[in-house]
C-alpha cells in the first residue's frame, strides 16, 4: 500500500506545543445563493521544526487551508492554537502582529513590491515590527546574503531572474525570524533548476531548525519534505512521514 | 524511525518572535512609503494635486493682486488731496439726459461763488473746474491734451503744486488772461521729443502754446505724477475757468449760466467734513429751489464716501475671491479623492502582500492618509510659490502686490485639511480590504 520508507504518523510524545494545531477546521464560501465548503473538517498539528508537503488536486482547499494556518484568513468553524496560544480570538491587529512576528510568507507569484529595491523588500516585515532603521538595514542584509543576494541588495525585482525573486521572497519571510515558514507553491512560476535551487534553500532552513510548509503539485517538489498530507475535496485523505530528500542546491 | 530528532541548533535556529517594540510603522515610516509612492510617479501627482495647486496659487495671487490694488487706489484717492467735498451734476439727473452722453451739467460757476463766499472761513479753498480735450500746439509739436478751466485754489484743494513756474492768479482769473499750467508730459511732446529727458521744464516757462486756436503763455510746470490714478494727469493744462468758459465753452450753461463739471471744496478740519457736506447741500438746494431730498439735480461726494464704498467693494471682492479658493479647494479635494481611489485599486496587491507581512489596518490607513496628504500639502505649497510668481506678474498691470499672511495661511491650512478629509475615505477603504481578497486579485 505504501513504499517502504513511508510510514504512517505516530505523533510523538512531545512536551513543547505543536506549532499548528488545527481542530475541525471548516471554511464555508458563500457566493450568493451558492454555499461551498473547501474544507470539511481538517484536523492538523504541526511540531516544531518539521517540514511538510501539502498536496492534493487543484481545488481541494490547500491554499485554503494555507491562508487559515497564515492568519490571513478565518475558519468557518474549528479551533486553532499557534504556537500553544489560541488565535481564533484575536483581533485583526492582533492577527497582524502575529502574521508579522510569527508567520513568514512565500507566494507562487513572488509579490515583491515592484518600487522597492531588494533590500527595502526584505526590510517590509521589519518595518511593521518597528524595529529602527539601523538594524533594520543589517538584518535585511544578513537575510539577503543567506540566500546569496547581498550583491544585488539595491536592484530593483524587475531586474533579477524569477529564481532569484523567489530568494529574495524566501529572505523577506525569514527577516522577522519567523516560527513557521508558509509557502505556497513556491516553485509553481519556476523551471526546474532554479525549483531545485529554491527547494534547497527550504531544505536547509529547515535542517537549521526552522518549521516549514509548503504547498506543491509536483511529487519531486514533495520529496524534500519529511511528511506529507495529501488533501482531497476539503478533507484530509493521507498523512504520511518519509525519509526527505536532501536539496542539490543545499549548502553550497 | 517514527519520529525525527527536531533539530534546534544551527546559527539562525529560529528564535520566537520578540514582541513588536513599537506599534507598528508609525508616521515616519509612513511617510517614507507615502513619499517614495508620490515621486515614484512624479507626472501623476502633479496632476492629482494640480487642483488645490490652481485653488491655493489663485487665493494668493488674487488676494496679493486686489490688496495691492486697493493700497493703490486709496493712494491715489489720497493723492488728490484731503478733506475733499466733490459738488458734481447728479447722475441720470435732468430730463433729456438720455440723448446727450453724461448728465447735464447743473452746476453753475455762480454756485461755486456762492460756496467760496458762504463757506469762507470753514473752507481752505474751492476750486470749480471743467475740461476738455484739446489739441495743443509749439512749432511743429503738437499734443494731446486735457485742457481744465479753474480757480488758483485748485493747487492746494486738489495737492497739486508746480515743479516750476507758478499758478496763475486771482488777477488773472478775473482779467481772463491766456496763461496755462502744463502737465509733465505735455511738456515733454510740446517741448522735446516726447521721451524723458527731451525737455526740461525751466525752457517751457514763458514760451507760447497754442491750445486749439488760442495762443497761451506757460506760467508753471506740473512734476511727473507717474501714469496711475485717474484720467492722465501728466497730460493736463490748467488754465484759469474765466478765461475757459470764454473762449472753449459752448454748451455748457444752465439758463444761459455758464456751468461747471465739478466743484472741490476742502474742507478745513476735518471732523467738518460731514458737516460741511450737508451745509453745501443745503445751500445748493436753495439755489437751485429743490425742496425733495432724494431728487437733487447735483451731488456731495465726500471723499471718506469714496473710501468706504472703495472698502465695500474691495470687501465684496474678497468674498468672492474666497468663495473661488473654497470651491476650487473642493474640487481640488475631490481630485485628489479620485486619483486615491484609483490608487488604492491599483495598489490591491501591494495591500495585500503588505498586510500578509504583518501591516495592520491602522498602518495602511496612515499610509494612504499620510500619502493624500502629502500630495495636497505639496499642492498647497507648489500653490502658494506659483499664486506669489502670479502676483508679481500684477506689476505688469501697475499694481504692485501685497502679501499678508491670513489669506495665505488659512489656504494652505484648508489645503491640508483637504487632503486628510478626502484622503480618508480611500485610506478606510485601502485599511479594510481583505489580505485574502486583495492576494487574489489580479
Ligand atoms: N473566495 C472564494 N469564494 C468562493 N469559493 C472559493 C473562494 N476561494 C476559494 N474558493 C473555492 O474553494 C476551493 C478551494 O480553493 P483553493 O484555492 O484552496 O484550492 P487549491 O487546493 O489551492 O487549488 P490549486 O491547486 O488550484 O491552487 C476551490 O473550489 C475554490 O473555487
Ligand atoms: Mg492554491
Amino acid at each position: 500500500m505504501t513504499t517502504p520508507q513511508v510510514t504512517p504518523v505516530v505523533p510523538a510524545p512531545s512536551l513543547a506545543p505543536a506549532v499548528v494545531d488545527l481542530r475541525g477546521i471548516r471554511k464555508v464560501y458563500a457566493q450568493g445563493d451558492v454555499i461551498f465548503e473547501a474544507l470539511r473538517g481538517v484536523d492538523v498539528q504541526i511540531m516544531p521544526g518539521e517540514m511538510v508537503a501539502l498536496m492534493g488536486p487543484s481545488g481541494s482547499g490547500k491554499t485554503t487551508l494555507m491562508q487559515i494556518i497564515g492568519l490571513l484568513d478565518r475558519p468557518s468553524e474549528g479551533g486553532y492554537r499557534l504556537g500553544g496560544r489560541d488565535v481564533t480570538t484575536l483581533s485583526e491587529n492582533e492577527r497582524a502582529a502575529a502574521r508579522n512576528t510569527e508567520i513568514g510568507f512565500v507566494f507562487q507569484a513572488f509579490h515583491l513590491l515592484p518600487r522597492l529595491n531588494l533590500v527595502e523588500n526584505v526590510e517590509v516585515p521589519l518595518t511593521y515590527a518597528g524595529v529602527p532603521p539601523r538594524e533594520r538595514r543589517e538584518r535585511a542584509m544578513q537575510v539577503l546574503a543567506r540566500v546569496g543576494l547581498a550583491d544585488k541588495a539595491r536592484n530593483l525585482p524587475s531586474q533579477i531572474s524569477g529564481g532569484q525573486k523567489q530568494r529574495v521572497a524566501v529572505a523577506r519571510a525569514l527577516a522577522g525570524r519567523p516560527r513557521l515558514l508558509l509557502a505556497d507553491e513556491p516553485t509553481g512560476n519556476l523551471d526546474t533548476r532554479t525549483s531545485e535551487e529554491v527547494m534547497g534553500l527550504f531544505s536547509d532552513l529547515h535542517a537549521e531548525g526552522t518549521t516549514v510548509v509548503l504547498v506543491t503539485h509536483e511529487d519531486d517538489i514533495g520529496a524534500y519534505a519529511g511528511r506529507v498530507i495529501r488533501v482531497r475535496d476539503g478533507l484530509i485523505e493521507s498523512d504520511r512521514r518519509q525519509t526527505p530528500r536532501r536539496g542539490l542546491g543545499g549548502h553550497p | 524511525m517514527t519520529t525525527r530528532p527536531l533539530p534546534q541548533t544551527g546559527a539562525a535556529a529560529p528564535t520566537p518572535a520578540a514582541v513588536p517594540r513599537r506599534g507598528g510603522i508609525g508616521l515616519g515610516g509612513a511617510f517614507t512609503i507615502a513619499w517614495r509612492a508620490i515621486v515614484g510617479t512624479p507626472l501623476r501627482s502633479v496632476l492629482t494635486a494640480l487642483g488645490v495647486i490652481i485653488g491655493v496659487a489663485a487665493v494668493v495671487a488674487l488676494t496679493a493682486i486686489g490688496q495691492g490694488s486697493t493700497a493703490g487706489v486709496t493712494k491715489n484717492l489720497e493723492s488728490l488731496g484731503t478733506n475733499l467735498l466733490t459738488v458734481q451734476s447728479a447722475r441720470g439727473g435732468g430730463g433729456g439726459s438720455l440723448v446727450r452722453a453724461g448728465p447735464r451739467q447743473t452746476i453753475t460757476v455762480a454756485d461755486a461763488e456762492a460756496l467760496a463766499g458762504a463757506f469762507l472761513d470753514r473752507v481752505a479753498g474751492v476750486a470749480p473746474s471743467v475740461n476738455s480735450n484739446l489739441q495743443a500746439k509749439v512749432g511743429t509739436n503738437n499734443a494731446q491734451v486735457s485742457v481744465v478751466g479753474t480757480w488758483p485754489a485748485y493747487e492746494t484743494v486738489r495737492n497739486s503744486p508746480v515743479e516750476t513756474g507758478a499758478y496763475f492768479t486771482d488777477a488773472d482769473v478775473s482779467g481772463r488772461k491766456r496763461v496755462a499750467v502744463i502737465g509733465h508730459q505735455t511738456l515733454l511732446d510740446l517741448f522735446g521729443d516726447g521721451t524723458e529727458g527731451s525737455a526740461t521744464p525751466e525752457q517751457a516757462i514763458g514760451q507760447k502754446v497754442r491750445l486749439g486756436s488760442v495762443t497761451f503763455t506757460v506760467s508753471g510746470v506740473l512734476p511727473d505724477k507717474g501714469n496711475s490714478g485717474f484720467g492722465n494727469a501728466n497730460s493736463q493744462v490748467l488754465i484759469p475757468l474765466s478765461t475757459y468758459l470764454q473762449r472753449f465753452s459752448r454748451t455748457n450753461s444752465a439758463g444761459g449760466q455758464p456751468t461747471v463739471s465739478t466743484v472741490y471744496l476742502q474742507a478745513t478740519d476735518a471732523k467738518d467734513l460731514t458737516g460741511l457736506q450737508s451745509d453745501v447741500t443745503d445751500l445748493l438746494m436753495t439755489r437751485h429751489d429743490l425742496t425733495d431730498p432724494d431728487s437733487l439735480d447735483f451731488q456731495v461726494q465726500n471723499q471718506a464716501d469714496s473710501l468706504a464704498s472703495l472698502n465695500s467693494i474691495t470687501n465684496t471682492l474678497t468674498l468672492f475671491v474666497g468663495a473661488i479658493a473654497g470651491i476650487s479647494l473642493l474640487v481640488g479635494g475631490i481630485g485628489i479623492m479620485n486619483i486615491m481611489l484609483v490608487s488604492v485599486t491599483e495598489r490591491t496587491r501591494e495591500i495585500g502582500v503588505r498586510k500578509a507581512l504583518g501591516a495592520r489596518p491602522r498602518d495602511i490607513l496612515t499610509q494612504f492618509l499620510v500619502e493624500a496628504s502629502l500630495l495636497s500639502i505639496g499642492g498647497g505649497v507648489i500653490g502658494m510659490l506659483l499664486g506669489v510668481a502670479l502676483a508679481f506678474g500684477g506689476k505688469a498691470l501697475n499694481i504692485t502686490p501685497v502679501f499678508s499672511l491670513p489669506p495665505m495661511l488659512i489656504a494652505f491650512a484648508f489645503s491640508a485639511l483637504v487632503g486628510v478629509f478626502f484622503g480618508y475615505y480611500p485610506a478606510a477603504r485601502a485599511a479594510k480590504l481583505d489580505p485574502v481578497d486583495s492576494l487574489r486579485y489580479e
